[in-house]
């Protein structure tokens, strides 16, 4: 049995934002996840960090706290975060009286939004279309859901928090009406244990109701499914937003070597990631208002992901429903030192955090401040390290290999590739990912699948969608030393469905030609289909 | 920078196939180059987000072969150049001869508008190179250079006599042929008036921009390219077909104008443009081309230069010339030579493009042939540079069967 002073539960942003924030007031944590860190939610987004600019007509609170912490994580979270700037258009299909508005809203938020010449604009992103009538530079940026999470996590280790992922809570312990400790079972072993523990902090998104649940209470979270396309490569370099009353499908994020288009708002359950043709076609239909040329970009691939929307109402729904959160104090309905978080933004996690953790504390009797904002998640790798890193890895590899990896990771896997050359090969050629790399991700003991180990790498994100790198890690990844990597065929099937998920709603163009390619090596060379009658 | 959008350059029709990375002569010769998917549609995708030093750009010779085995329509090639363009605005250059081969019509002018400036010029090639001066210039030491010719072939051409026919072409000569070996130039305006054809000039051509390009000065280029399509445009509008007997040239002027750049009416005088063997077999197909050839028992071998398959316009030699009779000529069929234009020339690439080469050198050797076949002037050199075989362009194997 484990013992700590708080466990919360789910490891998405809220859930990472709070363990860090408890730790370094001094307090003892331990996360536990479910699925892999960023599974759900907290990776099924735009991948924008927002500058308010969107919240700024309708509400300012939420504005102000987005360019508070959009300050905030720029300088924090560098390592995570892109400030490629975001700029704001007007198409003639939006409303002229908006953009005063909002021009006015973002001053009266502290929200720089500057006027530039649609010449200007074109100049900046010479895809945007030339129907265009106004545009604004605002402080938005790009910002990566899975690194921020690995950071701030490694951010909370060094004091002490711990996250365990794959470790499912089966049942909240109470006595005499207090929280106790929680069951939690793991879901390769299927070993169960405990964590005694004097707080427990639901912060499980979408599955906010289910965890409650199973302390007998009800939670109101009304899961609204959101779909986003991602683009083969950089449509533009700043995000674009229309300048209108928000809405589906207007929002661009240059995402790394990507684009992302989104979104849409659909009630749905906690755990629908399905997405359809038409939301795609409909999609682009509004996204062509932005990028004329939308249609011959080529699609890599869909995916979507729920907003835990919180309402005290239980028929309130989709985007009336309030985007700020809750912290709910089960105290109320008779549990103590139990806490559910619902609602809020990916923009806007730390603050959430700091916020149930002065309550926490308080409760808790600890007096600590938060100092989350003013500490960096991970610390700049030195220029002797980077040097050593461009020495070692093939070209555009260095600085991506350092901000997916961290500096003690970075480290070992630089040892790696010095002592042993061939370690620099290319395993994944369209995302520049090493065997090292992979390597060393693989051996972690949070990595159970291919899959764990792209969440990290971002290997098999790229052009080919795993084409060609799936059976490349199958073949790289030790399997001496890992158990779970023993069945090479179920690692490259598990692989293969994932990416197969999000190609299947968008196959046509450029991206079926690629699939029959996939399917030329998977079904036809390697007969994967047919295996299992060998087997 | 324009970028022509009809032609889409942009890393999305890429499968990742990889069957660019299996043909590339390159990739073949060293593990210094990853080949033409890395360096061209899935850097380019990295080459949006990050900025890194970038030695394989250098590497590849933009020969083309992975353009030409490409199934899906991707300019890889291009993209390559685009991004060495680019990439040489912010990072110096690692050659210290790329500007000079980048820029040869420039040596060439100089040259040949002194009095004896191509005596000195050759003598001084061999001298510096005894005492590597070439070296110093970035310049292999074991390369061959091609030499300069005492007299342009413009100022040959001005003393011709033609006959006057009513099918006229404009001759781009280019600057191999106008500076190093204006005869090949000489022979087209010979076998062309034997077939009826008058040949014009244009004094305002400029250099096509293939050798700017491959160094990476597409900006240079750009500036070439605005004043030959205008010219190349008005003399296709006066009714003339346009035909160059240097396979990057036509390459250039017919289709990488249109990847890089988006001038007006290239792709009406791209219609009308020809390789000038291909002009001829075309008069064959119709029935037209005079083929009263002497006997010629010379046993030949003929390379196909990659600037010549990646047009698409067949083998037009191995159509017309087993055509003289006592003719011996086979396709030697064994891929690139090497040189590439100007690549084979840099120190650093000399042992890469002789390794490329070294296939059709021991095939033109263990042929036995006594003269080599090729439409391209530096593909010539290198043959002959590594088997030992003199090489001629096919329209000298024309004229001489014509008896001219």
């Amino acid at each position: 049995m484990l013992k700590t002073t708080v466990v919360v539960i789910g490891g998405g942003a809220t859930g990472v934002g709070i363990l860090r924030d408890l730790s370094m007031r001094g307090v003892d944590a331990i996360l536990v996840e479910r699925d892999d860190l960023g599974y759900w939610t907290s990776s099924r987004f735009h991948g924008l960090l927002h500058s308010g600019g969107r919240y700024a007509v309708k509400d300012k609170e939420a504005a102000k706290e987005c360019i508070q912490e959009n300050t905030i994580l720029r300088r924090i979270g560098r390592h995570c975060v892109e400030a490629t700037e975001s700029l704001f258009v007007r198409a003639p299909e939006d409303s002229e009286e908006f953009e005063q508005e909002w021009v006015k809203s973002c001053g009266e938020c502290g929200i720089s939004a500057i006027p530039i010449s649609m010449d200007e604009a074109f100049k900046l992103e010479p895809n945007l279309s030339r129907k265009l009538l106004s545009a604004y530079r605002c402080p938005g940026a790009a910002i990566d859901g899975f690194r921020l999470l690995w950071q701030t996590v490694a951010s909370a280790n060094k004091y002490g928090g711990k996250a365990m992922t794959y470790k499912e809570v089966t049942a909240i312990e109470t006595e005499n009406g207090t929280v106790v400790g929680v069951k939690i079972r793991d879901k390769w072993t299927g070993v169960e244990d405990k964590i005694a523990c004097d707080f427990v902090i639901s912060a499980a998104g979408s599955f906010a109701g289910e965890v409650a649940h199973m302390a007998g209470l009800t939670v109101n979270v009304k899961p609204s499914k959101g779909t986003l396309i991602a683009f083969n490569h950089r449509i533009c370099n700043r995000v674009v937003h229309r300048l209108h009353k928000s809405s589906d499908a207007d929002i661009f994020v240059p995402h790394g070597s990507i684009t992302i288009l989104g979104t849409t708002s659909i009630d749905s359950a906690p755990d629908d990631t399905s997405t359809e043709t038409a939301e795609v076609k409909a999609m682009l239909e509004i996204g062509k208002i932005t990028f004329e040329e939308i249609y011959d970009y080529r699609i890599l691939r869909v995916f979507a992901g729920t907003r835990p929307l919180y309402s005290a109402d239980p028929n309130a729904k989709g985007r009336s429903a309030s985007r700020g959160f809750v912290a709910l104090d089960h105290a109320h309905d008779g549990i103590k030192h139990f806490m559910s978080v619902c609602g809020g933004k990916f923009t806007t996690y730390r603050l959430m955090a700091e916020k149930v953790c002065n309550i926490v504390c308080e409760q808790l009797g600890v007096n600590e401040k938060c100092h989350t904002a003013e500490e960096n998640l991970v610390d700049d790798p030195s220029p002797e390290l980077m040097n050593r890193a461009k020495a070692v890895f093939p070209s555009y590899g260095a600085e991506l290999a350092s901000s997916r990896l961290g500096n003690e990771k970075l480290e070992r896997v630089i040892k790696h590739i010095e002592t042993d050359p061939e370690m620099k090969e290319l395993v994944c050629e369209c995302e520049n990912v090493t065997l090292a790399e992979i390597d060393e991700i693989a051996a972690e003991p949070t990595s159970h699948t291919v899959s764990d180990v792209r969440r990290r790498t971002r290997l098999g994100m790229g052009t080919c969608q795993g084409t060609f790198c799936a059976y490349r890690s199958v073949g790289a990844i030790n399997k001496e030393n890992m158990p779970w990597a023993k069945d090479s065929v179920d690692l490259l099937k598990d692989f293969l469905e994932t990416r197969w998920k999000g190609i299947r709603p968008v196959l046509w163009g450029n991206m079926l030609r690629d699939i029959e390619l996939t399917r030329a090596i998977y079904d036809a060379a390697l007969n994967l289909s047919g295996v299992e009658d060998i087997k | 920078m324009a970028i022509n959008k009809q032609h889409a350059i942009d890393p999305d029709k890429c499968t990742a196939c990889t069957i660019c990375v299996t043909a590339c002569p390159v990739t073949a010769a060293t593990r210094k180059f990853r080949g033409p998917k890395m360096t061209g549609p899935a850097l380019t995708r990295l080459r949006k987000l990050v900025s890194d030093d970038d030695p394989m750009l250098d590497y590849c010779s933009n020969c083309k072969t992975c353009d030409l085995v490409c199934p899906s329509g991707v300019p890889i090639s291009t993209l390559n150049m685009i991004a060495k363009n680019e990439y040489y605005k912010t990072h110096p250059r690692k050659s210290k001869a790329d500007d000079m081969l980048a820029h040869s019509e420039k040596m060439g002018k100089l040259i040949t508008s002194l009095p004896l400036g191509s005596t000195f010029a050759n003598m001084g090639m061999s001298i510096g190179k005894a005492f590597n001066v070439m070296g110093a210039m970035g310049i292999a030491q074991s390369a061959k250079m091609p030499a300069y010719a005492s007299e342009s072939f413009i100022s040959k051409f001005k003393k011709i006599k033609q006959n006057p026919y009513l099918r006229k072409v404009v001759f781009f000569s280019g600057c191999y042929i106008n500076y190093n070996q204006p005869e090949v130039g000489v022979d087209l305006v010979k076998v062309y008036q034997k077939n009826k054809i008058e040949v014009a000039i244009d004094e305002n051509f400029v250099c096509c921009g293939s050798p700017m390009v491959a160094g990476g000065y597409i900006d240079d280029a750009r500036v070439n390219a605005a004043k030959n399509a205008a010219l190349l445009k008005s003399w296709v509008d006066r009714g003339y077909d346009i035909v160059t007997a240097c396979t990057s040239c036509g390459l250039m002027l017919k289709q990488e104008y249109q990847e890089l750049f988006d001038f007006a009416g290239m792709a009406e005088y791209a219609a009308h443009m020809y390789d000038s063997i291909e002009y001829l077999a075309k008069l064959n197909d119709a029935g037209e081309f005079d083929t009263n050839f002497v006997n010629d028992n010379t046993k030949y071998i003929y390379h196909a230069p990659c600037h010549l398959k990646v047009q698409a316009i067949g083998r037009p030699s191995m159509e017309l010339l087993p055509l003289i009779p006592g003719i011996d000529i086979e396709e030697a069929d064994a891929g690139c030579c090497g040189i590439s234009g100007s690549y084979g020339f840099k120190a650093d690439k000399h042992e890469i493009a002789m390794k490329v080469g070294s296939k059709l050198f021991n095939r033109i050797k263990n042929s036995h042939a006594e003269l080599g076949v090729c439409e391209c002037g530096t593909c010539r050199l290198q043959m002959e540079n590594g088997s030992g075989v003199k090489a001629i362009h096919p329209l000298t194997v024309l004229r001489k069967a014509y008896g001219l």
